[in-house]
């Protein structure tokens, strides 16, 4: 990248992306941090009710990263490496736990595993207590890994098998290969699979409140003051804790990479197989991923079968009737609303996040580190602060011309630019600068060298992105349940109305429908992507 | 300006005014649409709108949130722009802490006068329009395995060691009916809170789990997870009468109640609309409508309970001061936290 006085463009560029985020990153969470006003963070302090909840995030938050990290480096690992088979198969089971609509899945986990739950109680009699920290790790272990997984994933399918066959050749075994080849080089991902897997499992509300029991933790404990207290001067306060907790992880994780290089991709990317792992290795790798994809199916599969039955698990009688519900009425109208949301916001947030990575990555220009550490931060902001901001900030008489789904649109965009982000700058990591400054040397503006060279490099970043902001709009309620109006309900508040009216049925009905949904927008995004871009992350 | 302009528009207003006279008798007549912030469950929300459109000409734009306080929260942000007209449902606890910060408008309706004064803000800044009684679930396999088939007759029967680990309870912190619970038992013993901490932590001994939604618990002691919990009556007649033999409903003696409330937000741009819909929900109409749809009592003496359904005169109350409970929630709360050890 040339410099900035030099490309006029380039600068544009810069002050565009810088001011995008600051108005629609900080400036909201401004507005949620200065609630509680200097008096109210001494008396919240004071009272000392977060010290428990906060020491019980950082004990979940070390203990289900560890796992999620763990399995989602194995699920990589075998999607990669391995040659084992059913790979689109575990490909899509992977994405799944990512489409977790609130509330519900973590229901099916307790109606499965609970004190009377169908495996636990009716297959072997067990009644376990999963209310508590258990639970939560194990429920959070699922949910989380995808995140782990694609980032590892993208990361491992970068580098160069010519490195790997080099080692080979010189006659290391296929242990020894990875651990000394493999693994450093796959570092970056590894960093940014470990971080952003931390900051989503300290924001996670959905199955703490659920499972949690009396276990608290930050966003639950905010979440109660705001819907049992209607106090959200002490809510805003905890969310500033989590903030400052994120902020903590960001800068462990910036001093644990340091600065180093992990270039492989240096020229034309080879076209080279990947040294084969033994059959055993495949074999190990396919009865993990299928011992997982089983509970997961099980789960999901579960949702199905209470959708299409009268009462599941009291009455297995089948009915269309929750599916009728869904289709009846104004019903149709929220998921028509959450797959143009999040597809556009998709999208949008996708390249936006590719581009700022590049910026951020490539540039050389003073405050690059408060770029990055912004477009970290809103993984580390509960969905229902965003929101809380975004109403604090949007909801003015001169903006009531915007239709209410635009500004629905920008908070799914900029909430969701972590992972993207995270894949693009590790991605970048990767690939030597000479190949962006060949095409500035040409002649191309760096601009142009982005688009023509960089950008078809990095289109496992851009999925990454892409599927990750999709399915993430499509399954949250936090962000949109203070932003939503009537006329821009999503799915996800009808879910919650459902499962709040215990109807049981018609709320599993509507999130499979919800789940279908986004599966059929994602396979025919990849189909349009040409094969290229492939479900899930691992171009196996 | 011009002159002309200045008579032109001179000549709009008073066809405009000549119109609305001719319209009402009585005063002006509501037009238009309002925008309903709901709590009420989904199956009451469509019918008792559809309903209140019928009557009156009025359309809803109806926002549905099973959770007062998120409601509650979101009016509380939306203040320099409101975006509700309407505030309905949920207890008057969600309702009375907006007009205290002065984003409520009061109104006190016609339909309102026969109304008791504990139902209502004086000033009119709520309304108080149903009623909601606290009774006991049971799963009536698991009373029957369990417990030896003896449902609680009084709230001190849940301290029986039989008991233990075979309750769930509404969250007192995340849940409106936990709360109103705890403050049920303070009101049991005479406002003596030593007392009522003492019956929250030997029960504490009893409780599986609490549960993070009032409705989620019902679900739970319906699959049997534990034998059963404390909950909302007219709730657990819903859940019954889907399974009649699975679950039962009983109210033990000195139970608390909840009053849901409506309420106009300040700022409202269809302020008739609104007050019609104020004036609506209290008629007869409205009460026997919301009865049947979700079995819970009317504030009106000549609206009939729904089949089975407990009333305010056929349980034994405590005396519920709905004012001081409102105003000692969160210390009643944290008191509670620290009492059974879970701060």
């Amino acid at each position: 990248m040339r410099s900035l006085q030099r490309e006029p463009a380039l600068l544009l560029a810069l002050l565009a992306v810088t001011a995008l985020v600051l108005l629609f990153v900080v400036y909201p969470q401004l507005q949620v941090v200065l609630t509680p006003g200097p008096g109210g963070y001494v008396q919240y302090l004071q009272e000392g009710t977060w010290i428990r909840p906060l020491r019980n995030s950082i004990q979940l938050t070390l203990l289900s990263t560890t796992t999620a990290v763990l399995l989602g480096f194995v699920y990589a690992y075998a999607m990669v490496y391995s040659n084992m088979r059913w790979k689109p198969f575990f490909r899509l089971v992977g994405i799944l736990p990512l489409l977790s609509p609130p509330f519900v899945v973590a229901a099916a986990y307790t109606l499965l595993f609970g004190a009377r739950g169908v495996i636990t109680y009716g297959i072997f009699g067990q009644s376990p207590n999963i209310y508590g920290l258990n639970g939560v790790w194990g429920v959070q272990t699922i949910a989380f890994f995808p995140f782990a997984y694609q980032l590892i994933a993208d990361a491992l399918s970068r580098s160069d098998p010519r490195m790997e066959q080099a080692a080979r050749n010189l006659g290391a075994g296929s242990w020894r290969v990875f651990r000394t080849v493999t693994l450093p080089l796959s570092r970056p991902g590894l960093g940014a699979a470990i971080l952003t897997t931390a900051i989503y499992i300290l924001e996670d509300f959905g199955n703490p409140q659920l499972i949690g029991g009396n276990f608290y933790v930050l966003p639950t404990e905010a979440y109660s003051l705001i819907s049992s207290f209607g106090e959200y001067t002490s809510a805003s306060a905890v969310s500033t804790i989590l903030l400052l907790l994120a902020l903590g992880l960001y800068l462990a994780k910036v001093r644990l990479d340091g600065g180093r290089s992990f270039v492989t991709i240096s020229g034309r990317a080879s076209s080279m197989p990947r040294p084969p792992v033994s059959a055993a290795v495949s074999r190990a790798c396919f009865v993990a991923c299928l011992s997982l994809a089983g509970i997961i199916l099980l789960v999901y599969g579960s949702l199905v079968v209470s959708a299409l039955t009268l009462r599941f698990p009291n009455n297995l009688q089948i009915t269309g009737e929750h599916f009728q519900y869904v289709l009846s009425g104004t019903n149709g109208d929220a998921l028509r609303n959450t797959l143009v949301f999040s597809g556009v916001a998709a999208a949008i947030s996708a390249v936006f996040a590719l581009f700022a990575g590049w910026l951020v990555q490539r540039g050389k220009w003073p405050g690059r580190g408060a770029l990055d550490l912004l477009l970290i931060l809103p993984a580390a902001i509960p969905g229902i602060f965003f929101g809380l901001g975004y109403l604090l900030a949007f909801n003015q008489r001169w903006l009531d011309f915007v239709d209410r789904g635009f500004l629905i649109i920008i908070a799914f965009v900029f909430w969701n630019i972590p992972v993207g982000y995270q894949a693009a700058v590790a991605g970048l990591r990767q690939i030597d600068r000479s190949i962006d400054e060949a095409a500035t040397s040409l002649g191309a503006s760096s601009l142009r060298g982005f688009r023509d060279v960089v950008l078809p490099m990095l289109g496992g970043s851009l999925r990454v992105g892409f599927v990750t902001t999709f399915v993430r709009s499509v399954t949250t309620l936090s962000l949109v349940i203070f932003l939503f109006t009537a006329p821009t309900t999503t799915a996800t508040i009808r879910i919650y109305q459902l499962v709040g009216d215990l109807n049981w049925g018609a709320a599993t009905a509507y999130t499979v429908a919800d789940i279908g949904m986004a599966i059929i927008a994602l396979l025919v995004f990849a189909v349009l992507a040409r094969g290229r871009i492939a479900l899930g992350a691992a171009r196996a | 300006m011009t002159p002309e302009l200045d008579r032109r528009t001179f000549l709009k207003l008073a066809g405009a005014a000549a119109v609305i006279a001719a319209c009402g008798g009585a005063g002006q007549k509501a037009t238009g649409r309002i925008s309903i912030y709901s709590a009420l469950n989904e199956s009451t929300n469509n019918q008792l709108f559809a309903a209140f459109t019928k009557a009156t000409g009025v359309e809803v734009a109806a926002l549905p949130l099973a959770a007062a306080g998120d409601l509650q929260t979101k009016i509380t942000a939306e203040k320099n722009n409101p975006q509700a007209d309407i505030f309905v449902g949920g207890s008057s606890e969600f309702h009375d802490p907006l007009g205290k910060q002065g984003l409520l408008e009061a109104y006190q309706s016609p339909n309102a006068k026969d109304v008791a004064a504990q139902f209502k803000e004086a000033s009119g800044l709520w309304t108080g329009w149903y009623t909601g009684i606290f009774g006991f679930i049971s799963n009536t396999s698991r009373l029957n395995a369990d417990i030896g088939g003896k449902k609680p007759a009084t709230w001190d029967d849940l301290l029986d060691p039989v008991w233990k680990q075979k309750l769930i309870m509404p969250d007192p912190i995340k849940t409106g009916g936990g709360y109103i619970f705890i403050a049920t038992q303070i009101f049991r013993f005479g406002r003596d809170e030593a007392k009522a901490m003492d019956f929250m932590k030997k029960l504490h001994v009893n409780i599986l789990s609490y549960g993070p939604t009032s409705p989620g618990v019902i679900t739970s002691i319906s699959n049997g997870e534990a034998a059963g919990a404390p909950n909302w009556s007219h709730d657990i007649l819903t859940e019954k009468a889907k399974d009649p033999s699975r679950i039962d409903l009983t109210v033990p003696k000195d139970t608390g109640f909840e009053v849901g409330a409506v309420s106009i937000v300040k700022g409202t741009k269809n302020l008739l609309g609104a007050q019609a819909f104020v004036d609506w929900v209290l008629t007869k109409e409205a009460g026997d409508l919301n009865t049947k749809l979700s079995n819970r009592g009317s504030v009106r003496t000549d609206v009939a309970p729904a089949p089975g359904a407990p009333t305010l005169t056929s349980v034994t109350l405590v005396n519920y001061d709905r004012q001081w409970a409102t105003d000692n929630k969160t210390r009643i709360q944290k008191l509670w936290q620290t009492t059974v050890g879970i701060q």
